[in-house]
């Protein structure tokens, strides 16, 4: 066996113990090993100690944390090495990359700064040696037109393109291995894949290790050589990625798969489609949403500094929703999905097209609480962040009482309990939680109160955008099986908006698939899905991460943060602001 | 506002926090309490009477008869402080209450609506911004007369920016939140959405806002009084009593000016210390 670079022996991580009293142990046995060059997968869902484990490596622990075990990296036990030459070893050999680049970036410095700022100040470089090894690294990464890119800010490059310069910025220090925690979760399908082609290139070229953490299982399998299951801060069991599925022997690793159905797979598990099947044969067939030729223009800060372009980010979209039916929006971020939700429920005003609900005009958003409290009783809308969607000063109960008295103005106080109560069951959240703020719920409890709070006013359609893509994968599981015995139940329709092509399989019957703001397919999930007719749908079923998935680079990069920028001569209809 | 509401209802739980951890806060509330019932009760708990002159010897150090000591008229310095309190800090009270008010109901106008109400409302703030408070104080003085009351207002109005540019700003980040979204398309009222959901999201900038104001306009009032232009001799403001001291001071009786300037520099400070305090209480509590 290859020398070990980095190892973890038996760690144990714990909270500041507060005076008097002893901290509390977050994780509890964690122990890995990765060896030159290789790639391993720490697999877990958030909560289960992994990215806690990866920042104690670093050194990145908040303030107070102690950790117990052994950390070794090439060898060196760092509890006994000397602070100085800790930051030495952390610097020159770890190469550490985050979810959201965005956020390590500083908004107002060049790209160029943030690229030579280690190579001069740790590695003693002069500037413009730095830059031109900026530059290689950048070219490396595979970041198109590489000088012009180090004189931009962060805010016109795309995720996926920054996502690559975090990856540069490590290599300046020749790392022996990479620590990429949860680096695609933020980005979508596609270039997903790329950030992971590129990974895997620079591994095959500098002989780098690299401990991969994610909640994707699948993906882990697919990129990784071993993958290590975490579980309630205990490293359960380590699998060889090529036959996880044959040897996984530990019941939470089990369950991980089972919730991460592989694409073949979940086409016999559409669950929704016989049952519901028979209710539509059933009602009439007129739409009980429909929209046609919408369009709507955002107005953007142009290229050159001056003025402004004209992004169409929704172009001459149609489409219907039969009532009680289902129907998934897939695609790219930027390509007009959201966007077209938010033109439904009133969130944004279209400049072209028409949206008619029940026989009625929704073009323009309705006037007014009344209008809108009217509108509430047809469509209601849930968020992807369930947090932000939630007044993180109200409790469960409050939030949901408001709600429900809103939309039951007679109602009596027993009366509007009742129903509170009724709804906590729906969506099967347990009463004692209802006293609780959204802070002290998990990502999952608080995307059932926002369902629950869609759920007061009896809507006819909900519009879900993205309403699972920010939870682990068992709890996406868990909201998506919610969705559709509430679809049962209630009869309500669907709009479900997504980049995650599996999440709409499971749910929705018909499926719009949108590229920079246009329809390129649209169809029944099977047809779409199983045997996809435009060639951006095949791509991105393509860059699904399975079991024998192969990142691939499909494109040259995008040239900068938005897709595309409107260059028609038709002339556009004047309307809202962004 | 209370300290309940900023902290979410859990105000045991904070109490309980500040009196095993917190010690500075303790001392400020004893303080900010001990102000509170100094303002009230001042003129009944002074052991003479504050204007009398020769109740005593003449500049005399404390003494257990005269425990701040006496000023070069014979009068109780301790009975003064006592009896100043209530002008010196109803004034500061007036400044903050009126400024906050104004400003959140500004900024917020100017988030909520946007667009032309935002650019209007914002070069007004903008204006205001532009003249200093002391100026307009002094300026208030010189058309209105001597005296607390024009003063004060000149210095409400002159701090409605600074809270009302923090308002607007908070309001912004806040409406832009999906939860806003979501209350929008829940139909939830214009009303509704924003004093049950806008406004309690501001409060705990707002409240730490006030409470650094609170500390300006003492010290800016106590300026006002000490120049002369506010509160006139013989009154007993503090300020008035600072300036009143200073011939004292240079003859070895600091008494005289130390005692009131004492009680301004440790009111300040105990509003402070809580406004910090309770707002990081707030914010923690919220995530």
């Amino acid at each position: 066996m290859s020398e070990v670079v980095l190892e973890l022996d038996r760690v144990s991580i714990a909270t500041p113990a507060p005076a008097g009293g002893s901290g509390r142990t977050l994780v509890h046995d964690c122990t890995l090993q990765v060896h030159a060059g290789e790639a391993l997968g720490l697999v877990g869902e958030s909560g289960s100690g992994k990215t806690l484990s990866t920042r104690a490596v670093a050194g990145l622990l908040p303030e107070g944390f102690t950790v117990g075990g052994t950390i070794r990296i090439d060898g060196d036990d760092v509890s006994l090495l000397p602070p100085a030459r800790l930051r030495e070893v952390r610097a020159r050999r770890l190469g550490m990359v985050f979810q959201t680049p965005r956020a390590h970036l500083n908004p107002f410095r060049t790209i160029g700064d943030f690229m030579t700022e280690a190579l001069v100040s740790v590695a003693g470089e002069r500037a413009d040696a730095a830059a031109r090894r900026a530059i290689d690294l950048l070219d490396e990464v595979g970041v198109p037109d590489p000088s012009r890119r180090m004189r931009q800010r962060p805010g016109d490059l795309s995720g996926g393109l920054l996502q690559r310069v975090m990856i540069a910025a490590t290599l300046a220090m020749d790392p022996r291995i990479l620590l990429a925690d949860e680096i695609t979760t933020a980005l979508d399908v596609t270039t997903q894949e790329e950030v992971m082609a590129v990974i895997a290139d620079l591994r095959r070229h500098r002989e780098l290790a690299m401990l991969f953490i994610t909640h994707d299982l699948p993906l882990a399998g697919a990129v990784c050589d071993r993958v290590v299951v975490m579980n309630q801060g205990r490293t359960v069991e380590t699998l060889p990625a090529g036959s996880m599925r044959a040897e996984a022997r530990d019941a939470y690793t089990i369950r991980l798969l089972s919730a991460s159905l592989p694409a073949a797979e979940a086409g016999a598990g559409t669950v929704a489609s016989d049952a519901v099947a028979g209710v539509l044969a059933q009602v009439a067939p007129a739409p009980i949403l429909r929209v046609d030729g919408l369009r709507k223009v955002f107005r953007v800060p142009a290229a050159t500094g001056f003025g402004h372009d004209e992004f169409v980010a929704v172009d001459d979209v149609g489409f219907e929703l039969p009532q009680g039916g289902s129907l998934g929006i897939v695609g790219e971020s930027g390509s007009g999905k959201s966007t077209t939700a938010r033109i439904v429920c009133g969130l944004e005003t279209a400049d072209a097209g028409t949206v008619t609900v029940k026989g009625e005009d929704w073009t323009r958003p309705a006037r007014g609480a009344r209008g809108r409290r009217r509108r509430a009783r047809i469509a209601q809308m849930v968020f992807q962040d369930p947090y932000q969607s939630l007044d993180p000063r109200q409790t469960v109960r409050e939030c949901l009482t408001e709600a429900v008295a809103l939309h039951r103005p007679k109602a009596s106080r027993p009366e509007v309990t009742a129903r509170v109560d009724e709804l906590l069951a729906n969506v099967a959240l347990d009463a004692t939680l209802a006293d609780r703020h959204p802070r002290a719920l998990s990502g999952g409890q608080r995307q059932r109160v926002t369902i629950a709070r869609s759920l007061a006013a009896d809507p006819e359609i909900l519009v879900l955008d993205e309403a699972v893509s920010a939870l682990d994968v068992t709890t996406q599981v868990e909201v998506l099986t919610l969705l559709d015995g509430i679809r049962r139940s209630t009869g309500v329709a669907l709009l479900m908006i997504s980049h995650d092509l599996n999440t709409v399989r499971r749910l929705c019957d018909e499926v719009v698939v949108m590229r920079s703001g246009g329809i390129v397919e649209h169809g029944p999930i099977a047809d779409v899905l199983d045997r996809p007719a435009a060639d951006y749908t095949k791509m991105l079923l393509d860059s699904i991460p399975r079991e024998g998935w192969v990142p691939r680079r499909r494109r040259p990069a995008r040239t900068g943060a938005l897709p595309s920028v409107a260059t028609s001569a038709t002339p556009v209809p004047r309307g809202g602001t962004p | 506002m209370s300290v309940a509401q900023l902290a979410g209802g859990r105000v045991a739980a904070v109490v309980r926090k500040a009196a095993t951890r917190d010690p500075l806060v303790i001392a400020a509330v004893v303080v900010v309490v001990g102000v509170a019932v100094m303002a009230v009760f001042g003129q009944a708990l002074a052991p003479y009477d504050p204007d009398a002159i020769y109740v005593g010897p003449v500049s005399a150090p404390p003494s257990l008869a005269y425990p701040f000591g006496t000023d070069d008229l014979g009068r109780d310095i301790l009975s003064r402080v006592l009896a100043g309190t209530a002008p010196s800090v109803i004034g500061p009270v007036i400044v903050v209450v009126a400024s906050s008010l104004l400003g959140a109901a500004l900024g917020i106008t100017a988030a909520w609506f946007g667009g032309a109400v935002d650019g209007i409302a914002s070069r007004v703030i903008e204006l205001i911004f532009a003249i200093p408070g002391l100026v307009l104080a002094v300026l208030a003085v010189a058309m209105f007369g001597k005296g607390l009351l024009a003063p004060t207002l000149a210095l409400a109005i002159a701090y409605v920016p600074i809270v009302a540019r923090l308002i607007r700003a908070g309001a912004r980040q806040e409406l832009g939140k999906p939860y806003m979204a979501a209350l929008h398309i829940q139909g939830v009222g214009s009303a509704a959405i924003c004093f049950r959901h806008l406004v309690p999201a501001l409060l705990p900038a707002l409240f730490a806002q006030t409470t650094i104001g609170f500390g300006y306009a003492m010290l800016d009032l106590a300026a006002i009084s000490f120049l002369g232009l506010g509160a006139q001799p013989p009154a007993s403001d503090w300020g008035v009593m600072i300036a009143g001291g200073q011939p004292a001071l240079i003859a070895g009786a600091p008494e005289q000016s130390m005692f009131p300037a004492l009680f301004v520099v440790l009111t300040v400070l105990a509003v402070n210390v809580l406004g910090a305090r309770v707002t990081t209480w707030a914010e923690r509590g919220e995530r």
